[in-house]
């Protein structure tokens, strides 16, 4: 083979290799351009607590992130740590709202809604919350999730014969269906869904994202004196 | 001089097709590597598969996996239309049938275990059967090819 030839093949398959470089490029440029979609202020909601929220750390806070979740969604298992983590670090300067969202398309979301809530009647409803989170795993593909249900009512020492009895109750299911359809209206469409102060937020890609965003929403809030 | 223009056409159907798939394997690995934490979606199931736990094989996405593959076929086919050596074509073409047996697997998982389905991924599935039927027929033109007298040789023809 002469030089000259050598030299052909050699750019031929240098211009593959770019081409195929420059697709690959393309598609990571595409795809983070999909991921970094600007914080979205497109969808809002009222910005305030109501009395039957489930909240963490100051009711009264100036900062509230509400999240919409759903306890079979791996991404909503995913954030739980991240939210418990800066609800911890913000303490009295951000109040967490939790609402159910449960998809249709998990068969366990809502048995899990209602032991979170008998649990919640018995003030352990964030203990309850955390256990769910953490066994999801374990229980998401489960037929019947009844009896690690209440192995997790006996491990929080809760009165188990009363949150049975609660866990079953008609009145828990029909006050939970209104809240379903109240949170239907939001038009969300995924889980997790956060709400800054009433804005959406596009889900943080990390735990440090997560906090910034809080922390700069508490810098242009200051604290009333 | 009539086969080695079809064999020719069909390495062209097989390029397009291969290149299809990459396309759709890099997306999705891309995805895996940026998009952080995919979160549940109301109406499609991409999430749930590709974070289950079969969306990795010894720790790599199969998406990635999925795209080292149509690459892999992609040059084989290039180097086929460059030099015209069959073998290239030949070797992708048998390499079809690892691309199904993977693609009835992870279509099976989708269907009957995760119970999710992902677009993507059956786009790839799709790619993939394809391409095992060009490849058959490649072979099948090729093996004719050959048991008629060689009066031409392919090198000079592509």
């Amino acid at each position: 083979m002469n030089n000259n030839e050598s030299y052909k093949q050699i750019v031929f398959w240098a211009a593959i290799i770019i081409g195929i470089g420059l697709v690959v490029a393309g598609m990571i440029w595409l795809v983070s351009l999909q991921a970094n979609k600007p914080t979205d202020g497109s969808v809002t909601i009222e910005n305030t607590i109501a009395p039957d929220d489930w909240v963490k750390g100051n009711r009264n806070a100036e900062v509230i992130l509400i999240e919409y979740s759903d306890f079979q969604c791996p991404a909503c298992a995913y954030y739980s740590p991240l939210v418990n983590t800066l609800s911890d670090e913000f303490g009295d300067r951000l109040a967490f709202v939790y609402r159910h969202f449960p998809l249709p398309k998990h068969q366990n979301s809502k048995p899990m809604v209602y032991a979170a809530e008998a649990a919640g009647m018995q003030e352990k409803f964030w203990e309850m919350h955390g256990l769910i989170f953490d066994g999801q795993t374990k229980w998401a593909d489960e037929k019947d999730v009844k009896n690690i249900i209440v192995g997790y009512a006996e491990s929080l020492g809760l009165n188990v014969e009363q949150f049975v009895k609660d866990l079953d109750s008609v009145e828990l299911k029909k006050r939970m269906d209104e809240t379903f359809q109240k949170n239907d209206r939001i038009g969300i469409t995924y889980t997790p869904t956060f709400f800054l102060n009433g804005k959406r937020i596009s889900n943080p890609k990390s735990y440090a994202e997560f906090k910034d965003i809080i922390a700069k929403a508490i810098n242009e809030n200051p604290e009333k004196p | 001089m009539k086969t080695p223009k079809n064999l020719k056409t069909l390495a062209i159907i097989f390029l397009a097709l291969a290149f299809v798939g990459f396309l759709d394997a890099t997306y999705l690995t891309t995805q895996h590597y940026l998009g952080a934490i995919p979160p549940c979606v109301l109406t499609e199931g991409c999430s749930a598969v590709l974070t289950s736990e079969w969306s990795k094989v010894f720790g790599l996405p199969v998406a990635l996996l999925g795209a080292v593959y149509y690459l892999v076929l992609l040059i084989l086919v290039v180097a086929y239309l460059k030099t015209g050596r069959e073998k290239f074509l030949l070797t992708a073409s048998f390499m079809t049938a690892l691309g199904i047996i993977s693609s009835i697997w992870l279509v099976v998982l989708q269907f009957f275990i995760i119970k999710e389905i992902c677009f993507y991924c059956m786009i790839s599935a799709t790619t993939s059967t394809a391409l095992f039927v060009v490849g058959l027929f490649i072979l099948v033109k090729s093996r004719r090819e050959n048991q008629t007298p060689k009066s031409f040789n392919p090198s000079q023809v592509t």
